[in-house]
């Protein structure tokens, strides 16, 4: 089977309140970014190996995701750039060089679960903010908050509400 | 008989045969070594009689063997100590201070001490604890979260590692910070306290909540010293089998790797955490753990032991391979095969596999007939296990990989070829012990900010993300009180889940001393104020102060710098002085040096010097444990120990700006008659509640019973037991002489409480200095008579529970 890489976002439904989503929001306004309104936190999961959309499907909804408070989606490998100041989506990722111990756990927990042994699994925390800031002062906050440079990069990007 | 080394066998091997110490420290800089020019000499002697180069696997080698970390070489080299116009010569501070503290107390109970990797005391008649005490200060300044959680997980392996392995029952923490709410500025890169806070207590819940250990014990400490080096202590407790201390490696047993795989991860751990902490620091020493996966070496762990299936363990900490098999291998020899390790990334230099600190490893003897039997028992818990290769009788530690040697060396040159270098010391006290500066205040603000102040007030917020009741047997809790949060003096642990005796009431716990403010003083004063605060913490809850054991911590500065080092013998001096005193063994410990960065202006910031004291004491029964809340109204209040003028250091001179003065002093021999005469009176049950007096002294000990127990009280400060020449009612509220307890006692045994502090504690204070009220307000009648305070609890509880959460935002 051809090596594929799939990303899996795992998130609260929006019924139920983000307790790491509004901690977050509170040292974002502590860096600065006081027009932000909201953050929602979400897990961003990368599956690369020999394991098809389907398996990554049955793995998202019987093992990634708790089906009674969250729900998941599975993520195009490259999205479509947007347009907009009012909503951003930053994911905080392990560097390559660090031990993923999340990501492991879940490589091997797929296996147990009869599928395709994946590759390699990394995890990511990914922030989904509401509210106007510009890039660069984001990013510099959440390199003082939710994410260390040593360890981690960081993606920033505009997003979909 | 291996081959001779290939030196090409490395990628960058290196040349030092005739470079000059310029080059050396050059090259020593570049790849993070930490060796000095006496080393690199020794380096260059030993290799010039093997007519060869060295490679760069045994360059590695040498350096993590020989790092501070490792060897503790300020500890055990020569100082030329000058104090005042003398000046003499300590061999061996290590031996002359915390070894014959513990030689001279000669404890029958203590059943390894300073030789493995943790400290083990007789916990009844087949059962020993195993105690140790790590800091992780370095990697959480980097990154707090990480630093913090393989600093928890490496002290459990600590003590997985202990004897024949150990179970943990318990794990504690002691952190200090700058303050949260700091607001001067920071040098680039550097993390502001409160997110090294945040990190850190992060970090420490994840592991040990994961791992299932509670953790149930510990402190924090705000300073803005700190706030460029904080100090994350965290510390273990285990419980092994008394037939389990032993261990020895016998030659042709296995060396039998488990856990974790290796990684690039944690390179240079060991020599990181020897040098000063820069902007240039390795982020490569900075590692995430895998909490899950130690647990599943705990459990398959000990499940082997139990089967008796290998001779010895111990862990893969700093230095990764080459420190552990080193360290097993001292007295005989190993060859090792790199190519069997298991690795995470195929891409691994030899010198990396050898080196790695990958966390959640360890590394077994394993006898070859029992190899199958282990495998099997580490599979049943999806545990790998590797046989990397075996011990020898060659006195030589052989590392191969792919058939090319790429390390060989004596182990007596690798374990004893490290020069000693005499260094030098000094200690002058400060020029004036007068106290000068600062105005008056009045008593009821001074007790208002005294409680809500950082280093006093509620750590709910923290102890609250932490697992305190998993395995179910914490008697007494780190908060207490009616509500279930007040300040606790210590916890007391009932390990009945890892003993299966559910009819053995024995328990032990485990408290503190840490106060950096009398060191700025005197550390002499401070290490004696350390440990005596923490056996009187013990005493408190119902501890056996007669059966403590000491861990001790020591977290410096440059001992390169001589006031520095001074100041780390005078303390450790105190530390000799009070285990003597008290005799109370030291049973292991650790040092920490370096912890000094370059602020924001470019200026040395180092931190104070700071001692830890953990102790560890047998709860003889655990139904007698008692807590530090008021118990109902209208009984009896004693105070244990003597109020001095000796408020240097004091919390309340803090609060009034006032500088100098005397620190607190011990006298070991009255402080220990009284501590027993209170423990005797608690096994007869004759104690309803008792809280050490510290920062803050008499007026904050009462009033965080008060608002614990929602109960009053009336003191009457003429009947304190005190210095004669005291004629001031502040002095005697907020003095912090050591040794003191206020213990509450039912009206009808006032009189058998009193006993137990007759003939055999002639020396021992105690007075009866008032009496609990229902109404929770604290009302102190002051030496002429007159009342001098009457305060709300509940005001003060509030001003003492809302510091912490609004600091931290």
């Amino acid at each position: 089977m051809a090596v594929n890489t799939h990303l899996v976002e795992v998130r609260l439904r929006p019924e139920f309140a983000d307790a790491e989503g509004a901690s977050a929001l509170g040292l974002l306004h502590g860096q600065g970014l006081s027009s932000l309104k909201e953050v929602r936190v979400s897990r961003l999961y990368e599956l690369k190996g020999p394991i098809s959309s389907n398996q990554v499907q049955q793995a998202a909804k019987d093992l990634l995701c708790d089906g009674v408070t969250q729900e998941y989606r599975i993520l195009a490998p490259v999205q479509a750039p947007l347009n907009g100041m009012n909503f951003w989506r930053v994911e905080v990722w392990l560097k390559h060089t660090v031990t993923d111990p999340v990501g492991e756990t879940v490589k091997t927990a797929i296996a147990e679960m009869g599928l395709p042994c994946p590759e390699t699994v990394r995890c990511a925390q990914v922030y989904r903010l509401a509210g106007r800031c510009a890039k660069p002062q984001l990013e510099r906050a959440v390199s003082k908050t939710v994410a260390n440079p040593l360890i981690h990069r960081c993606i920033v990007s505009e997003a979909h509400p | 008989m291996s081959a001779p080394v290939d030196a090409s066998a490395d990628r960058d091997a290196l040349c030092v045969l005739g470079k000059s110490p310029k080059d050396l420290r050059a090259l020593a800089e570049a790849r993070h070594l930490s060796l000095n020019d006496s080393e690199w000499a020794a380096i260059q002697g030993h290799f010039k009689l093997l007519k060869r180069e060295p490679s760069l696997s045994e360059i590695e080698t040498v350096a993590q063997t020989w790092s501070e970390h490792c060897k503790h070489k300020t500890f055990t080299s020569p100082i030329r100590y000058t104090e005042g116009r003398k000046t003499r010569l300590i061999k061996n501070l290590f031996e002359e201070t915390i070894v014959a503290a513990t030689t001279a107390a000669k404890k029958p109970w203590c059943l390894s001490v300073f030789k493995d990797n943790a400290g083990v005391v007789a916990f009844g008649k087949t059962w020993a604890l195993a105690f140790k005490a790590e800091t992780h200060n370095h990697p959480s300044a980097l990154e707090p979260y990480g630093g913090a959680e393989t600093g928890v997980g490496g002290v459990i392996r600590d003590v997985l590692g202990c004897g024949l392995g150990a179970k943990p029952v318990l794990n504690t923490d002691v952190f200090c910070f700058g303050r949260p709410d700091y607001k001067g500025a920071l040098p680039e890169g550097a993390h502001h306290p409160a997110r090294t806070l945040r990190g850190v207590v992060e970090g420490v819940r994840d592991y040990g909540n994961r791992m299932g250990i509670p953790t149930a014990g510990g402190a924090i400490w705000f300073d803005d010293d700190y706030r460029l080096n904080p100090l994350v202590f965290c510390g273990t407790v285990g419980l092994l089998p008394q037939w389990a201390v032993k261990k020895g490696v016998k030659a042709g047993d296995l060396i039998v790797a488990v856990g974790g795989r290796t990684g690039r991860d944690g390179l240079h751990g060991a020599t990181f955490s020897s040098a000063v902490l820069g902007t240039d620091s390795p982020s490569s020493a900075v590692q995430i753990g895998h909490a899950i996966a130690e647990k599943r070496v705990l459990d398959a762990l000990l499940r082997a032991r139990d089967r008796r299936l290998y001779s010895s363990v111990t862990d893969c900490g700093a230095g990764g391979f080459s420190s552990a098999v080193g360290e097993l291998a001292a007295h005989c020899g190993a060859r090792v095969r790199l190519e069997a390790v298991p690795l995470k990334t195929s891409d691994l230099e030899s010198w990396e596999i050898w080196l790695s600190e990958s966390q959640e490893r360890m590394v077994l003897a394993v006898p070859p007939k029992n190899l199958k039997a282990l495998e099997t028992v580490f599979a049943a818990e999806g545990c790998e296990t590797a046989v990397i290769g075996e011990f020898t009788r060659s006195g030589r530690l052989e590392v191969l990989h792919h058939d090319r040697t790429v390390v060989d060396l004596d182990m007596k040159f690798l374990h004893n070829g490290l020069p000693r270098v005499s260094r030098e010391a000094v200690w002058n006290p400060p020029p004036s012990a007068k106290p000068s500066g600062g105005a008056e205040m009045n008593i009821a603000h001074v007790l208002r900010e005294a409680v809500a102040h950082l280093n006093v007030c509620s750590r709910e917020r923290i102890i609250r993300q932490y697992d305190h009741e998993v395995q179910g047997g914490t008697i007494i809790k780190p908060l207490q009180g009616v509500r279930h949060d007040g300040p606790g003096d210590a916890c007391v642990i009932w390990p009945y889940a890892a003993t299966g005796d559910l009819e053995d009431f024995a328990g032990f716990s485990v408290a503190h001393g840490l106060n950096p403010d009398y060191g700025r003083l005197d550390p002499y004063a401070m290490a004696m104020a350390c440990v005596d605060e923490a056996l009187r913490n013990l005493t408190c809850v119902g501890a056996d102060p007669s059966r403590a054991a000491l861990l001790d911590n020591f977290c410096w500065a440059s001992p390169e710098d001589p006031k520095q080092l001074g100041a780390l013998v005078r303390a450790a001096e105190g530390c000799r002085d009070a285990a003597k005193g008290f005799s109370a063994p030291f049973i292991s410990g650790k040092d920490s040096l370096y912890n000094q960065s370059k602020d924001e202006k470019g200026r040395p910031l180092q931190i104070p010097g700071t001692l830890l004291i953990s102790a560890l004491a047998p709860v003889p029964d655990i139904r007698k444990a008692v807590t530090m809340d008021f118990k109902g109204p209208g009984n009896a209040l004693y105070l244990i120990g003597r109020t001095n003028d000796e408020l240097g250091g004091s919390l309340y001179y803090k609060l009034l700006g006032r500088s100098g003065g005397t620190p607190p002093q011990v006298c070991p021999a009255s402080a220990l008659d009284g501590f027993k005469s209170l423990h005797s009176a608690i096994l007869k049950g004759l104690v309803l509640s008792a809280h050490d007096l510290s920062e803050g002294g008499l007026a904050v000990t009462a009033a965080e019973m008060g608002f614990s127990g929602e109960f009053g009280c009336l003191l009457d400060l003429d009947e304190v037991p005190r210095d004669p020449r005291i004629y001031c009612n502040a002095t005697l509220l907020f003095s912090e002489s050591p040794s003191r307890i206020l213990v509450e006692v039912k009206p009808d045994a006032e009189s058998s409480f009193l006993r137990h502090f007759g003939k055999g504690a002639k020396s021992a204070s105690v007075r009866r200095v008032g009496t609990t009220t229902a109404n929770p307000v604290l009302k102190v009648v002051g030496l002429d008579g007159s009342s001098i305070l009457e305060q709300s609890l509940r005001e003060l509880k509030e001003g003492w529970q809302k510091t912490l959460p609004e600091a931290l935002g």
